[in-house]
């Protein structure tokens, strides 16, 4: 019996759906996450775009000392030399007349470089690291582990500071290279473990039994089937360690062990405006409150990935 | 669990050996005369001295002396604060910075478990919002922020409160506490209320509360034990954060601990002093995860080690 | 193991209103308003501590508490409380004013001072004597001992050679060899390497043939007890002001009985006996030393003040933050940085009155370039002192070495102007020059380095000359800094490259001692410059009776001191620190040393300042 199939008639073409495709509109629709997108992306632009158009307009830049010496001295926002109001200095000045919106946005430029970069590089180490040591299992899984677990227990702190503060200081090049290896260095510990685990439950699906059979090396299952796949909580994670590392950066900087002079990071900042907080409190507000912004924006954006990603999570 | 326990104070040593092996050769490396930074002393005293180190000696031997020192808890004296043996520096500063941390976590549970449980009990309210804002908050502005702002506010503009120096257990604590604990305040309140969230919905409190039990014994006597072991296992990694914490909060409140002993240590060079604390410190670290593993496994009885 | 939860730790609702944003910028804008705004006449808080308490910020942690140990000033304010000497400070003016001694005389030409010594006792209750002041001074000199400020009181006869572990010369018959240049006291042969090549010149080398050198003893030393209460001093040459130098901390008396028991822990609160006015109840390193009054003191009746609580704080930061909360009531001179200047200079509570002290850099003359006096003048010339008097906002010019303002009737000498071109010329004569004989900034020499000690104020300065170099004579000099006690040794031992960073204070109301600086080759001098015409001028005018022809020779040899340009003078600090009203009887004297039985917290506010 010949029967015929009714042919539905096709209005569209069935577009198909990916992962990323799925998180993507489900990020979109977490109003938290899109705000705290748009502040980073305001900060970013700003940070990037800021201090040229500053300097254009006004000649400022982040170490431009007047030579006036009645221009020498901390002026409140928005305030002229005389007291009166005055659109030079939308965050006022430094102590040494320097104008703070420039070296704000600097400082955005270098501390938002720090958090890229090490999580960058702790990103790298990790997943080598984890998917390694995942994939092999066994013996050498569980020395690398060993090792993981006596890193963990090394107060991190207290060595990266002891690090920084012998060497590096002859450059502030020197010294800004020194602090992305010692901060990435400190992240890359859970980023490992995670992606471990996810190793360790990816490696004996059937995909990967395939590609095994059909001849891939070791190293061509870790990078081309192991580690994409792992991407969603590496990502979840390297979205929340950005923040976490900007801080940590920030708190070197605050002891005068990050970033050094003539370069200027948030925490610097916050270092030189604590100085004068019984007079002068600008001077740490600003830099203290955009750096908390930035934070606060990023952590929106770390919540929403992670719930775009992982819908069970969700606690609704 | 008792084979658990000994198992890892027995690894204590090797892996405190291993992060003072490390400082000490950071030490050495570093560029110039580790000993005396860029002091040069009397050829006298340097005589003295380097008899009195071993520093002529080859570096295995001044390695191994280093490392027999540590063993038996003997750092010599510092340097940069002269004649003080190190490890009166220490007796000194550790009961202040650990009054400080303690204080500083207590008060962080006590808020946060609070304000947590609250917001996971009315969940999606006007007070959920506004405590997990507030804690977003607190999570994302710096200790070294937040310090100066409570000093600028409360101690030089409303004489509220002193705005630094140590004065034992004194007004002098509240300002610093309050500047350390914040973030961890804000981190314990959202664990807690994830974890109370999910305790809430499982069975056995449906069970609770059909039997009639008031909310307040569901929520005391059942569901806290559950939904508190998130915040039990943040409080491992907690302690490496209030490391980091305790060292900027000491320097802005000029509070004579072991974070202001650290970095002035580290900037003038003084290795005795510089081993001393960073072997204490590793020591106290281990104990305290060890403590919390006990504690996780005194809670949750599932956990078996 | 347990495990961390990530997901867990993550936990969060998904909406919030942006009020928190809204409440982020509120706290932002009430901070900024409430802090503008002014407090009144005075810096913070103004409310008198209960009683008679005084709280003292007075710099870093001391050195020691034996007044014969420690050389800076915030144990100098510490030791006035605790020591009495034979005369004392005035409060207001830092003159001389009469201490355990009640009366003196000069005799011999000012070479010969007798002081009588009123009544008075220890707080055990033992009488303080003569021979106390007689052991004390004998302890400071000893060469064991090595005291770092010994050199006070070599103008006393013999304690050079005393403490240099120097030696007579006999004669088979037992006269001895006398000085040449002042016959009437013996010829001391130096016990150090070089002093000796200097000063046995080829005359007196024919005159110590066939001698036998005599060590110095203590007993010799120029001080002795003609009776219990009779203090006889001579010294070598003549010095008028050597009354007003026996208030400084060294020639303080300090008890032999607690010395003699306790050894090097006699300054512990529980050894410790004092003459001053007040007594030590806790020492707590790096935190604070509490005094409270000492009912033995000769002048009991007139110390107010119960206690007083110096804080070992450096961090002009934190000070200020208390001196403002008001839990501090009076902080040490130079604390308020120049930036906070023009906030705080109309305020009530703020003391800028002339300081017997200077600012300069100076010169290792040791090494080229800067052994050329050339060179010398010319960075002298390349600085406009008025700029940085201006930048440093507290500050006066200095361009002579004694201070202004505080030697009434003294002609003070003025140094080179601010003159570039001059400058250039200079260099070029030195050898810097191109083909056609003009100044070429490439010949110059790198490696010079300004050597600073790690302080805010002094790296503002530092800056400011280098930027002057750099803009003026287009030479880059490097900047080095280091921590304090360190940059002394390295200064003072000359291994510096070029140009190092110096201040001094006086010891007294005269200007010999700031000319006295370069007086001898080492000690404080860290430039390597010494000729002995220079000594030789010093001394021969303190041969003078009259005041006014000695003050002119005294400029004279500034003239001198200044045309061979060992340093650059920069400024004369103003004194530069707060105090609140309640606290009476502190005054911005050019020392900032105060007597502490003077103080006293006033609670009637009608009579504050």
């Amino acid at each position: 019996m010949a029967a015929t199939t009714a042919t539905q008639p096709t209005t569209e073409p069935v577009a198909g759906t990916s992962l990323w495709q799925d998180a993507w509109r489900r990020l979109q629709r977490n109003k938290l996450a899109v705000t705290g997108m748009v502040l980073v992306a305001i900060i970013v632009t700003a940070s990037l775009a800021g201090p040229p158009i500053i300097e254009r307009t006004t000649g400022y830049t982040y170490d431009y000392i007047p030579s006036e010496p009645e221009l020498l001295k901390a002026l409140p926002p928005f305030t002229g030399p005389d007291g009166s109001f005055s659109w030079e200095h939308p965050m006022g000045t430094d102590t040494s007349g320097r104008d703070l919106l420039a070296r704000v946005l600097l400082g955005g430029r270098i501390s938002l470089m720090v958090g890229l970069i090490s999580t960058f590089v702790s990103l790298m180490i990790g997943l080598a690291y984890g998917a390694t040591a995942g994939y092999l299992g066994g013996r050498v899984d569980e020395a690398m582990m060993r090792i993981v677990d006596v890193l963990y227990s090394i107060p991190y702190m207290m060595v990266v500071i002891v690090l920084l503060s012998l060497f590096g200081r002859n450059t502030p090049l020197g010294q800004l290279v020194l602090l992305f290896i010692a901060l990435g260095a400190v992240s890359w510990l859970t980023m490992a473990r995670i992606v471990r685990g996810q190793v360790i439950s990816l490696k004996n699906q059937e995909f990967i039994l395939a590609a095994r059979a059909t001849g891939v090396s070791t190293i061509g299952i870790l990078a081309r089937h192991l580690v994409p796949n792992t991407l969603g909580p590496v990502i979840v994670y390297a979205t929340l360690t950005i923040p976490s590392v900007m801080l940590l950066e920030a708190f070197l900087s605050f002891l005068g062990l990050g970033v050094q002079a003539p370069y200027a990071s948030w925490g610097s900042l916050a270092a030189d405006g604590v100085q004068s907080i019984a007079i002068f409190p600008w001077q740490l507000l600003f830099p203290g409150t955009t750096m908390a912004i930035t934070l606060f924006s990023m952590n929106f954006i770390g919540d929403g990935i992670r719930d775009a990603l992982d819908p069970q999570m969700r606690k609704s | 669990m008792l084979r658990f326990i000994v198992r890892r104070l027995l690894s204590t040593v090797p892996i405190v050996l291993v992060v003072v092996s490390i400082t000490w050769g950071l030490i050495r490396m570093a560029p110039g005369n580790f000993y005396t930074g860029e002091r040069r002393l009397p050829p006298a005293v340097e005589r003295n001295i380097r008899e009195k180190y071993g520093l002529d000696r080859p570096w295995y031997v001044q390695y191994g002396r280093m490392l027999g020192n540590t063993v038996r808890g003997d750092f010599g004296n510092s340097l940069t604060y002269e004649g003080q043996p190190v490890n009166s520096i220490l007796a000194n500063a550790v009961p202040v910075s650990a009054l400080l941390g303690a204080l500083a976590y207590v008060l962080a549970l006590i808020v946060g478990i609070t304000a947590g449980t609250i917001a996971a009990l009315k969940q999606n309210s006007r007070y959920d919002y506004a405590s997990m804002a507030a804690a977003l908050i607190g999570i994302s502005l710096p200790n070294f922020v937040l310090g100066p702002a409570l000093v600028a506010w409360l101690a030089l503009t409303w004489y509220l409160l002193p705005p630094a120096l140590w004065n034992g257990f004194s007004v002098n604590l509240i300002l610093p506490a309050v500047t350390l604990s914040a973030v961890y305040m804000a981190y314990i309140a959202r664990l807690t209320r994830a974890g109370m969230l999910e305790v809430l919905r499982s069975n056995y409190i449906r069970t609770a509360r059909a039997k009639g039990l008031s909310e307040r014994a569901v929520v005391m006597r059942h569901a806290l034990r559950g939904g508190l072991l998130p915040v039990l296992s943040f409080s491992g990694p907690a302690l490496a954060m209030l490391l980091a914490g305790t060292i900027v909060v000491e320097r802005i409140f000029a509070v004579p601990g072991l974070g202001n002993y650290f970095i002035n240590a580290n900037l003038n060079r003084d290795e005795p002093l510089i081993i001393g604390i960073v072997a204490f410190v590793s020591i106290a670290v281990i104990l305290m995860n060890l403590l919390v593993d006990i504690a996780y496994a005194v809670v949750d009885p599932r956990v078996r080690y | 193991m347990r495990s961390i939860r990530t997901s867990a730790l993550l936990g969060g609702p998904k909406r919030t209103r942006p009020t928190c944003l809204g409440l982020l910028l509120l706290a932002l804008g009430v901070s900024g308003c409430t802090t503008a705004a002014s407090e009144g006449d005075y810096f913070g808080k103004v409310e008198p501590p209960a009683g008679q308490v005084l709280r003292y910020v007075t710099g870093g942690e001391p050195e020691s508490l034996d007044p014969q140990v420690g050389t800076g000033q915030p144990e100098a304010r510490i030791y006035v409380a605790l020591y009495e000497g034979l005369t004392d400070y005035d409060p207001e003016t830092g003159d001389v004013a009469p201490g355990l001694a009640e009366r003196w005389e000069a005799a011999d030409g000012n070479t010969l001072f007798t002081f009588h010594l009123r009544e008075a006792s220890w707080s055990d209750g033992r009488p303080i004597t003569a021979h106390d002041f007689v052991y004390s001074l004998r302890r400071g000199l000893s060469p064991e001992f090595a005291a770092d400020n010994a050199y006070m009181a070599f103008g006393i006869l013999y304690a050079p050679g005393y403490n240099g572990s120097g030696s007579f010369a006999r004669r088979p018959d037992g006269s001895f060899v006398m000085d040449p240049e002042n016959p009437s006291i013996r010829f001391v042969v130096p016990g150090d390497e070089e002093e000796r090549k200097r000063a046995v010149t080829p005359v007196i080398e024919a005159a110590l043939k066939s001698t036998q050198p005599v060590p110095v003893r203590a007993e010799d030393v120029g001080i002795e007890a003609v009776n219990d209460r009779t203090v006889r001093i001579r010294t070598t040459l003549p010095i008028p002001y050597l009354p007003g130098l026996m208030a400084h901390q060294f020639f303080r008396v300090i008890p032999r009985q607690a010395i003699e028991r306790h050894g090097d822990f006699w300054t512990q609160p529980r050894n410790i006996v004092v003459s001053g006015a007040f007594n030590l109840e806790a020492w707590k390193p790096y935190d604070r030393i509490v005094l409270v009054r000492n009912p033995k003191y000769w002048d009991a009746q007139r110390t107010r003040l119960e206690r007083i609580t110096f804080y070992a704080i450096q961090d002009a930061t934190t000070m200020l933050n208390l001196y403002k909360a008001g839990e501090v009531d009076a902080i040490y001179n130079h604390t308020v940085p120049s930036s906070w200047y023009d906030y705080i200079s109309p305020l009530k509570d703020y003391l800028n009155k002339p300081e017997s002290a200077v600012e300069y850099y100076q010169f290792n003359v040791t090494h080229p370039p800067m052994d050329d006096v050339r060179v010398r003048k010319a960075f002298n010339h390349a600085v406009d002192k008025a700029a940085l008097a201006r930048l440093k906002k507290s500050s006066k010019v200095l361009t002579g070495f004694v201070p202004e303002g505080i030697f009434p009737g003294y002609p003070y000498p003025q140094g080179d102007p601010f003159d570039v071109k001059r400058a250039r010329a200079l260099l070029a004569e030195a050898g810097f020059r191109d083909g056609q004989g003009n100044y070429d900034p490439s010949k110059f020499p790198p490696g010079v380095e300004v050597l600073y000690n790690t302080a805010e104020s002094n790296r503002v300065t530092a800056e400011f000359m280098q930027a002057q170099w750099r803009q003026n004579l287009g030479i880059t000099i490097q900047l080095r800094n280091m921590e304090f006690r360190t940059f002394l040794g390295v200064r003072n031992r000359r291994e510096y490259k070029g140009i190092a960073r110096a201040g001094w204070v006086g010891d007294y109301m005269d200007p010999v001692t700031f000319l006295d600086l370069f007086s001898t080759p080492d000690g404080n001098n860290g430039t390597g410059w010494f000729t002995p015409e220079y000594a030789k001028m010093l001394s021969d005018a303190n041969r003078i009776q009259d005041p006014a022809q000695r003050y002119e020779k005294l400029a004279r040899a500034e003239r001198y001191l200044l045309d061979a340009q060992p340093f650059i003078p920069l400024l004369t600090a103003g004194t530069n620190w707060l105090k609140k009203p309640y606290v009476q009887g502190m005054y911005a004297n050019p020392f900032t040393i105060h007597p502490w039985k003077y103080v006293y917290i006033e609670h009637d506010r009608s009579r504050w300042n």
